[in-house]
Parts: structure tokens; sequence; C-alpha cells
């Protein structure tokens, strides 16, 4: 079989000359970074000039980049470029306390629509496929962005969005859909509704390519994914700080996701020392963005637990390859593709008088669907003894949530005094999901 | 007026009990019990007990999500049909309810039904108008 790239000048640069271009990008990246507010202020403080960069391990002498700092400066303190030249922002969810929010000019989302068509090529989709993509639209990066890949990469988009899944069915049965891309837990989802119309995917769609992320899974659980489609199912990785999906994205020897190095620097770190750690060892992503002109950012902790694999690709491709994510650094976690951070519910709940703020948050799978159970504190001297007034404050408390972190809670009202106070770090978060990752 | 307990009791094992426990101890007597389960978890337990304001007081000290409700108390038969007529009288009254609860006077051969409604008042006053015979809060309650 011929081996087939998207970009192979890029693709299968060599160690020295890939290495040769992150350090000339890596110096540009500098220079644009420095005519932003925060960089600005951040690297004159330091002494880092522009060009002080000579070889590609000298990154680890510039300060990281947190979550933290993107909010402090939230909106336009990142921003390298006038607000003129910038066409479009990604942010995420959140009414509480500000949003992480990315800005690209012209030349960013055609660069990320790149790197989206070259990851989609390297897991064997082509021109000839019909990809339907089963994602929100908007805000959310995994909508558009794998749009613009897919029209990049000139194969037939259907710009599918979310739910909905005798209509999602539909689509793919009248447009003979091959390829398509959802979050693992609702495909699972998909499945029983394919089942419940008497209808098997195998049998009953030409699917033969799905492309699965927006949320931590195992192995295990793509497999299944595999066996119930009868296709190949490829991992995708990408965080909205970083563009979004077309970050890092598996070849069709499913081993691994290449990290595309020449729009990015990929460093594992250790998270309690700060300490790169040997390729192989499991530890923080740390990413810097190498081809991105409005808003550049520098070794962001991405909080992500993940590895290099050593070694090469028989693909052919010199690009490195992470692990699947397996963890955070953090307390966030991801339900049904939306990334939430336990203080967003806390924040929610402190709003509601009639709700202690104690809260715990149980991540189990039900009927095949993962979901996020919620309990709150019924407050003794709110109670009224009104099964109504309850209930009306369970459905508040539920639409409150999910306009906040975009998942629907299950929301269980608990008896008062029955979870356990904050004492500093109280764990609030238990993962009970089959293919659950924290713990 | 009389008044049912109610409270806020989650559907787990032994959890019940420990509202009893507690009403034992502060030698309170049920008079009848009525469960409304939400099928989310958790539901409201109401009782009328025979001095509803010490149950309140007691089951608040541990910390129980506990309200007193006003409850409309009927007089009916202890006999077969006796609830049935009852019920005719309200439903001309135009009184709606959201629960009942039951419970005979064994030695004046009759019955109460107890009421929960949405407003208190204009209940009460129609339930009058029509005839219904409301009860005393000590006949309620019971003399023991």
């Amino acid at each position: 079989m011929a081996i087939e790239f998207w970009q192979e000048e890029f693709e299968t640069l060599g160690k020295k000359d890939l290495q040769k271009l992150q350090v000339d990008r890596l110096n540009k990246t500098i220079e644009s970074a420095c005519r932003s507010p925060f960089y600005g202020n951040l690297y004159s403080k330091k002494n880092i000039k522009p060009g002080a960069i000579k070889a590609i391990s000298q990154i680890a002498e510039l300060p990281f980049t947190t979550k933290q700092d993107l909010r402090e400066n939230f909106p336009y303190g990142f921003l390298s470029l006038p607000k003129k030249d910038i066409i479009r922002l990604h942010s995420s969810s959140g009414t509480t306390g500000n949003p992480t929010v990315i800005f690209h000019n012209r030349h960013d989302l055609k660069s990320w629509a790149n790197l989206m068509a070259r990851s989609l090529f390297c897991a064997g989709i082509r021109d000839t496929d019909v990809f339907q993509n089963i994602c929100g639209y908007g805000l959310f990066t995994g909508g558009l962005g794998f749009q613009y890949g897919i029209e990049t990469l000139g194969a037939l988009s259907i710009p599918a969005g979310a739910g909905n899944s005798l209509r999602q069915i539909k689509l793919m049965r009248d447009y003979g859909t091959t390829a398509a891309h959802a979050i693992p837990s609702y495909l699972g989802r998909l499945y029983e509704v394919f089942e419940a119309e008497g209808l098997d995917p195998k049998r009953d769609t030409q699917l033969k390519t799905l492309v699965i992320g927006a949320e931590p899974h195992t192995d295990a659980q793509r497999k299944r994914i595999e066996e119930m489609y009868g296709v190949r199912a490829f991992n995708s990785f990408g965080l909205s700080e970083m563009n979004g999906p077309g970050v890092a994205f598996e070849c069709t020897h499913q081993n691994g996701l290449h990290i595309w190095e020449d729009s990015y620097v990929v460093e594992i770190i250790d998270p309690e020392t700060l300490q790169p750690v040997p390729d192989g060892e499991y530890g923080e992503l740390v990413m810097t963005t190498l081809d991105r002109e409005a808003m550049p950012l520098i070794r962001y902790r991405t909080r992500d637990i993940t590895r290099i694999i050593p070694g090469e690709c028989e693909c052919g491709r010199t690009h490195r390859r992470i692990d699947r994510i397996t963890g955070r650094s953090d307390d966030m976690f991801i339900i049904k593709g939306c990334n939430v951070f336990p203080m967003q519910i806390e924040g929610v709940l402190m709003k509601i008088p009639e709700v202690g703020s104690d809260y715990m948050i149980h991540l189990e799978t039900m009927n095949g669907a993962d979901e996020m159970v919620v309990e709150v504190e019924v407050k003794s001297d709110w109670f009224q003894g009104d099964i109504k007034r309850l209930n009306s404050l369970s459905n508040t408390i539920t639409r409150q949530i999910r306009d906040e972190v975009l998942a629907k809670p299950i929301v269980k009202l608990v008896e008062a005094g029955s979870i356990p106070k904050s004492e500093g770090k109280a764990i609030r978060v238990t993962d009970n999901r089959k293919n659950g990752l924290l713990n | 007026m009389a008044y049912e307990v109610s409270i806020f009791l989650e559907n787990k094992i032994g959890h019940f009990e420990r509202i009893t426990k507690v009403l034992k101890e502060a030698e309170i007597n049920i008079r009848s019990m009525a469960i409304n389960d939400t099928a989310n978890g958790w539901g409201i337990l109401n009782l009328i007990v025979n001095d509803p304001i010490k149950a309140k007081e007691a089951l608040a000290e541990k910390g129980v999500s506990v309200a007193l409700r006003k409850v409309i108390a009927l007089e009916m038969r202890d006999e077969a049909g006796g609830l049935d007529d009852l019920l005719m009288e309200v439903a001309k009254a135009e009184v709606n309810f959201d629960n009942a609860i039951g419970r005979v006077i064994t030695e004046k051969q009759k019955a109460i039904l107890i009421l929960n409604v949405d407003d208190y008042a204009e209940s009460i006053k129609k339930l009058e108008q029509q005839g219904v015979k409301i009860i005393d809060d000590q006949t309620v309650y019971g003399t023991s």
C-alpha cells in the first residue's frame, strides 16, 4: 500500500529539520507574543527577547502560561494583533467568572483547517468520503473546527450538529455517510437508537470510519465502538486553547496520536516539580503554539496527563505520538463532551438560597450513557413541606447547571447535613463511570 | 387549626427509622402517616401526631428538614361509603387537595379525613358553606 500524506514536506521532516523549523517559529511566536499586553509585560520583566531561542530545549527557560492567566487577562489581554484583524473567537461555556476565550485571525483559521484536514487524512479519510459531523456548532470548537477541516480536505460535509438521534440515523442513510465525528459516549446512545429502530449500523449504513474525541476514553471503549458500528475508530485530541480538534490525531496504525510538531512544541512535565520527564513517562502536557498570529500561547499548561510514546511510527510520519489522555492534574472532568470544573457547579448552587453550598458530583453510567448526578442539600430553614416547591427547586437547579456547563445534570435533593462539610480540599467528585478516568 | 408534620426524607435504608427514633425519644405518639415518593430518590413524610409543635422542635434540633403545615380535618363515617359521601361534598365545594391522610377514631364509629390544600382559608370557607363538618384540633391529635 502506498503511503500517502496530506503534506509530506511537513509530516516526514527529519528530527533536525523539524527542530530547526520549531526554533525559527518559536522565535517568531515570541516576537508576536511580545505585542500582547500579557506577554509584553511578562517578558520585559523577565528580560526575554525575541530571537533568544537557539535550541528548542531552551523553551524550558520560558515561564508557563496557565488557564488562570487567561482568565485574569480576559478578554483581550493576550491579543497580539489589533481587534480589526481578528475574525473569530471560540470560548468556553460559563456564566460564573471569566470564560476562556481564544481569538483567531484569517491565517489562524486557515492553519487550523489545514491541521484538521491533515488529521482526517492521516486517519484514512479522503475527499471521496461523506463526513457527518455529529457535534455542537457554535462556541464549542468541535463543530466549526471539523467543518472547516472536512471542507479543506474536500470531503462532502454534513453539518448535522449534536443530538436528535433519529435525524442522525436518517442523514446517515439518506446520504450514505461513510465517516462521522462524535463524542464516544454519544455513540453508545446512538447505537441504542439504531437497535430500537430495528436497524444495525453494520448492515444499514455505509459507515467505515468514526472519529471520536472531546472526551477521554479507553482502548476498550474504542474497540466496543468499532464492533458496534463495524468501523475503524480514531482518537482525536484537541483543546480550545490550542485551537480545538486537529492538535493530535491517530493515523491508520492506531498506536498513539501524532501531535503536529510543526505547529506546536510539546513538553511533558512533572506537575509537582514542573521539570520535564523523559519520553515514555507520564506527566502533564505543556504546549506552545508555533503557527498562530492573533493569540500565541507559550508553554501553556493543558492539565491533561499523557506521555510521549517512544519510537517511530510505521506510517512514516516523524511527528511524535502522545498516548491517550489518562487524567487531569486539576479537578476538571469531562461529561457528555463538556469540560466541567466543580467550581462552576458550586458557583451555581451558591446563588440558590434554598440549598446549601455543599454538594457532591457523582459521574455514573446509567442505561449506557454517562450522567452527572449532582447531590444538593435542602436547607432545613427553607423547607416548608411542599412537594411542588421541591420539584420546582430541583428543576431550577437542573436548568441553571445545564446553562452553566452545557451538560444536563441529574439533580438529587438530599437531607441537610448528609453531605460532608467543606474542610479545605473536600472531595466533591466521584467517578463511577464504566470507563471513568478520574478516581 | 390543625397541623401535620412534614419531613423531607431520602429514600434510603434507615432514614425513616432515624425520624421515628427521634419521635420515640420525645414521646410523640404518631396517629397516622403518609409518604409521598417522588421517584427522584426523596419524598415527603407527612405525620399526624399528638403534639405537632413538640415533634417539630425535636426533629429540627436533630437537623431534620421539617415543617408544620396547616391541614383541614373533616369528619367522616367509619362505614362503607363513608369516604365516597364525604368526597362528593368536597367536590361540590370545589376544593382541590394535594394529598390526604385518613384515620379512624374507633370509640366513636367515626373517622377523619385530613387534607392538604393550596388555599387554606378559602377552602375552609367553601367546605363550611357546603356543610362539611370540620373537626377540632384535639380530636385530630387524639387525647392520649
